[in-house]
């Protein structure tokens, strides 16, 4: 088989397209679909303090520019805990993001079995009706000796765990404001 | 980037599932409904939400006394990965290996459904899983973004007593003959470092491996 120049170029084009084409019918993926994509990477870092305990760790949580909440870990710059999490601490994302968490109070009015949701406005003024009707009804102004006390017994408080200190220290001065004695806090017990 | 590997130390395990969290927090995974069944480890095993697990297990110790073994299990990432060897004969790179050492189960093992037990049974330590939310067989991953972007795996993050720790090849293996001559020290001469040479998780226990978690 003789070629002409001519044939000869316009085979081998042919011949290289055959080749180019047997190319694409293979697998061009790559063959991991495991590329590195770090989610928190573009994310905004926060530090907090974790809730739970007294020992108090530094964290530092991921959120989306929605506001969105994405991840929750260690601070390794915080001298506490320089990173670390126990498994309380590393579980936080979920005090926030659960379908079982809580988003109105519950109510169970006097001699009922059930606990009913009502609104954040009436639990709130249902709270400060009755402390105002206990401070009232029990508020001491000088003990059995006669020595000046303005205080009540009728009412205690403790604090939740997942305050932090600033708002500790708001809560015990408007409790003691109105005369209690009993100020308790979840870390101390 | 240099190999990385993991080194584990029983001794300072507190049980606290602070690694088993942050692993679960990290990738997101959701829970596994579980029943109380006499010990503090939850779930009894590994399975498609847990890629890291505390296992607790209780052996007489002296008279009237129980001595409490901790043991934090996850893949051990194997320098010649049994899984990878055993799936390479059905499909070929569905496990792969980067170059950092991180065995990874990728998409196509989505098609090796039929072969998964033999994939699991490969594997000396029984640790792939199927699982059914992915439909693919998973396990854990090292954390393959955060390590590519210079940070720890979420586990090794959160440890907080210095048990779990994540490195390179030379600094962790220095640190592991370390922690081996302080151990035997502390237990009367006993101690040793799990398959040194093959795995990049590296053990040290004080007592026979049996007494840690069920060998198979």
């Amino acid at each position: 088989m003789s070629l002409t120049r001519r044939e000869f170029l316009k085979w081998s084009g042919t011949a290289g397209a055959a080749a180019a084409a047997m190319c694409l019918g293979f697998d061009l993926r790559p063959v991991s679909s495991y590329a590195a994509d770090l989610k928190i990477l573009k994310a905004k870092e926060t530090t907090s303090i974790c809730p739970y305990c007294a020992v108090g760790c530094g964290l530092i949580v991921h959120t989306k520019k929605s506001g969105k909440l994405l991840n929750a870990e260690g601070d390794p710059d915080h001298p506490i805990n320089e990173g670390a999490l126990c498994a309380k601490g590393a579980a936080l994302y979920q005090m926030t993001v659960n379908k079982n968490r809580m988003k109105n109070p519950l109510y169970r009015a006097p001699e009922s079995d059930e606990w009913e949701e009502i609104e954040w406005d009436e639990a709130i003024e249902k709270i400060a009706k009755r402390i105002k009707e206990t401070r009232d009804a029990t508020f001491t102004e000088k003990n059995a000796k006669g020595q000046m006390v303005n205080r009540t017994t009728g009412i205690a408080h403790v604090g939740s765990a997942a305050l932090d200190n600033e708002e500790c220290w708001l809560l015990q001065g408007i409790m003691r404001a109105m005369g209690l004695v009993y100020i308790e806090h979840q870390a101390r017990i | 980037m240099a190999g990385k590997f993991f080194f584990i130390d029983t001794t300072r395990c507190t049980a606290c599932r602070g690694c088993q969290t942050a692993c679960k927090q990290y990738k997101k995974h959701g829970v596994t409904k579980t029943k109380q069944y006499g010990t503090y480890q939850n779930p009894p095993d590994l399975d498609g939400n847990t890629f890291r697990l505390v296992r607790f297990s209780e052996h007489p110790a002296k008279v009237n006394s129980m001595a409490w073994y901790f043991f934090t299990e996850a893949c051990r990432h194997c320098l010649k990965p049994a899984c990878k060897k055993k799936a390479d004969q059905i499909l070929k790179d569905a496990i792969i290996v980067k170059d950092y050492g991180a065995v990874l189960f990728s998409k196509k093992t989505k098609d090796l459904e039929k072969s998964f037990k033999a994939i699991k049974q490969a594997c000396p330590w029984s640790i792939p899983t199927w699982s059914k939310d992915e439909k693919q067989i998973v396990k854990c991953n090292m954390c393959y973004d955060r390590v590519e972007a210079g940070l720890f795996p979420a586990c090794a993050k959160a440890c907080p007593t210095g048990a779990l720790n994540f490195g390179d090849e030379a600094e962790i293996k220095k640190l592991a003959n370390e922690r081996l001559k302080a151990a035997k020290k502390k237990f009367d001469g006993r101690g040793e470092i799990l398959d040194l040479e093959d795995v990049r998780a590296l053990y040290l226990i004080t007592d026979v491996q049996a007494k840690y978690r069920p060998v198979a």
